[in-house]
């Protein structure tokens, strides 16, 4: 973040009153952070780069129907992940690859039990804020997912969003939604357990 | 109470039980199974692991290229 930064009622008096100066500066403390929830979205930058330059106009548009007593950067954020879904939606024609369950779940015996040695996991997620190779491999993880599971992934354990917003937000039966953020989490956990295991 | 869960169907419960949606004697017997399974014990903190280890990644600032920095700036003076 910049120096000079803005207090959130001069940049929103600035951006009511369309004062340059006040959206120059609006633009230097939020496309940053704003960039990095888009393309949490799309894995392609020029897709982003044409969804952020969409949120921060909307932000501008919407800026009265802000309640000003509350925190400004929630806000934007929803507008930012809303904005994202919307644009992909309209522009997927197709659907990406099916994630197989087999792929990633564990093996089990005839009679239930679990099959095999798995690794032992000994990763306290905490890890990921202070080791960066471990927060490229989790974030490269989560990125090489389709887009179907990717976004019900992110929106639940990134940003917390209850199922049923999720289910409701990309057009989704609950059930759904839960289907595919577990064969995500397990295409996940499958990936970081093969770089643990290589490391280890 | 019997316990006749299967590791099987501790991974088959797993989201609901870590979303809290089973119901109380369920979700007990899937903890008395996580303990007495150290195998099912050690997929279950790794699935909750990569779960918590996601949410460490709620806004995080990217570095944007001064360009596209420029380039906003000029669209939006253009919309005012």
């Amino acid at each position: 973040m910049k120096t000079k930064e803005l207090g959130q009622q001069q940049i929103i008096q600035g951006l009511k009153d369309a004062d340059t100066e006040v959206i120059d500066e609006f633009i230097q403390q939020f496309s940053r952070p704003l960039f990095g929830v888009i393309l949490n979205y799309t894995k392609n930058p020029p897709d982003a780069e044409e969804i952020l330059q969409d949120t921060l106009l909307r932000v501008i548009r919407k800026i009265d129907t802000f309640r000003q007593e509350s925190d400004i950067w929630p806000w934007m954020k929803r507008i930012a992940i809303n904005n994202s879904i919307m644009w992909l939606r309209k522009r997927r024609s197709s659907r990406g690859r099916e994630i197989q369950l087999e792929e990633y779940a564990p093996t089990f015996s005839e009679d239930g039990h679990l099959h095999g040695s798995l690794f032992r996991w000994s990763v306290d997620p905490e890890d990921v804020i202070l080791n960066a190779e471990l927060a490229s491999q989790l974030y490269e993880a989560i990125q090489s997912l389709p887009f179907e599971y990717r976004v019900p992934l992110v929106l639940r354990d990134t940003e917390g969003y209850p199922i049923k917003q999720i289910a409701s937000l990309l057009g989704l039966k609950e059930a759904t939604a839960k289907t595919r953020i577990h064969r995500g989490r397990l295409a996940v956990r499958k990936k970081l357990a093969d770089y643990l295991e290589g490391r280890g | 109470m019997r316990n006749d869960l299967k590791c099987k169907d501790c991974f088959d419960l797993l989201m609901d039980y870590l979303e809290d949606n089973l119901d109380s004697e369920t979700q007990k017997k899937l903890d008395q199974h996580f303990a007495a399974c150290p195998p099912c014990l050690n997929f279950l903190e790794s699935y909750r692991d990569c779960s918590k280890m996601a949410q460490q990644l709620r806004d995080q600032q990217v570095e944007i290229p001064k360009e596209l920095e420029n380039r906003l700036k000029t669209f939006l003076r253009e919309q005012m």
